[in-house]
């Protein structure tokens, strides 16, 4: 199966990255990067897209919100994607701003049918204006969104039903919230509709403290991959028969890149190993 | 406008402290002020007070290491608005 297995792009990782075409895939680049740059940074993306597939993933956009995107954001995410050609765009499933306010990150929103019929409504229209339809991610959280009616796994699965999109599945974003708000990420993963898993993002974390007795984990792209996360991307391979594109995103802390490397070779055993169970099962 | 008006009071809560303040002293009312109905100020009164400062703390962390972009000033459309 073609699985592709590639890493955010990241200036301090460029070097690293272009001496190992060899054994990456794809890049992963943040669209809102890009977005209204100056034209040199703009060309400098269109080369680097001639020497890798490149993926464009949005951060600012706010696809899962009751409150309609901006379309002057969507318009400059449109022009990006008609000059570089990527394999595919993705947003989050999340709300950045509300009420003239700017959260400053992804924020999960309440899981009502509003949200879902407003994450529809922004994804619509997104491929209208943009021309594809993004994948779209779960998000971690440290708030348990307040005012939910839906699990998270029945809120996602009803906005990729009502929105005919795809899922970018973040593998340490659902293990975060299985362990801070405990449910089962294997059960998630079963009731995620298996053909519309088209890419995968892994990543690490670090545990903070949140009572004296209670701590949650932070997802917070600085550390390696945990041993929990590789056994999902096993069990993911297990489930799903189409190719997945597997990313690891790292935002900071930036070990050599050797070490990213040997967990991207990690992550291609796990899913080699549930892709061979698949095998046999089948 | 209802889903609306709640994403608005949760966007606050999570930049402003003094509204956080204010909320955690008395969530419902806080939440009548901001006219949200019934359910949903049920529901704030059984938030998840923990995470709401875990959250809160970390979007500041976030904000403050990435400040909003200033829009780009692009010459060539200036000049042809003119």
């Amino acid at each position: 199966m073609n699985d592709r297995f590639g890493i955010g792009w990241r200036p301090e990782l460029a070097a690293g990255i272009l001496s190992n075409l060899d054994c990456i895939d794809i890049v992963e680049v943040i669209a809102d990067d890009y977005c209204g740059a100056p034209r040199p940074k703009r060309r400098a993306l269109r080369t680097l897209a001639t020497q890798v597939p490149v993926a464009l993933h949005g951060v600012t956009l706010g696809m899962a919100s009751a409150i309609a995107i901006d379309s002057k954001r969507l318009e400059q995410t449109a022009r990006l994607v008609e000059e570089i050609q990527p394999e595919f765009w993705s947003e989050h499933l999340a709300f950045v701003r509300a009420g003239g306010l700017e959260i400053g990150h992804l924020a999960a929103p309440p899981r009502t049918e509003a949200t879902v019929e407003g994450a529809a409504r922004n994804l619509t229209a997104a491929k209208k204006i943009v021309g594809a339809m993004p994948l779209v991610e779960n998000v971690a959280t440290l708030i348990d969104p307040p005012a939910s009616k839906l699990s998270e796994a029945d809120w996602t699965s009803e906005i990729l039903a009502a929105a005919n999109s795809a899922l970018l599945l973040d593998l340490h974003n659902l293990y975060a919230n299985s362990v801070n708000f405990g449910f089962d990420p294997y059960d998630f993963i079963n009731r995620m509709p298996h053909e519309k898993i088209h890419a995968i993002h892994l990543a690490g974390g670090r545990w903070i403290k949140a009572t004296t007795d209670d701590r949650r984990l932070l997802d917070d792209h600085l550390h390696d991959v945990p041993d929990s996360v590789y056994e999902l991307l096993k069990y993911v391979g297990q489930r799903t028969f189409r190719p997945l594109t597997v990313i690891l995103e790292r935002d900071g802390r930036y070990p050599p890149i050797e070490m990213l490397l040997n967990q991207l070779d990690r992550a291609r055993d796990a899913l080699r190993g549930g892709r061979a169970k698949l095998s046999e099962a089948a | 406008m209802s889903a609306q008006n709640l994403e608005a009071f949760l966007a606050k809560l999570y930049v402003d402290s003094q509204a956080r303040s204010r909320f955690l002293a008395d969530p419902r009312r806080e939440a009548l002020n901001a006219g949200l109905n019934e359910d949903d100020c049920a529901a704030l009164e059984k938030i998840d007070f923990v995470g709401l400062e875990l959250a809160a703390d970390s979007f500041a962390r976030k904000r403050a290491a990435c400040p909003p972009r200033k829009p780009v000033w692009n010459f060539t459309r200036w000049l042809k608005r003119r």
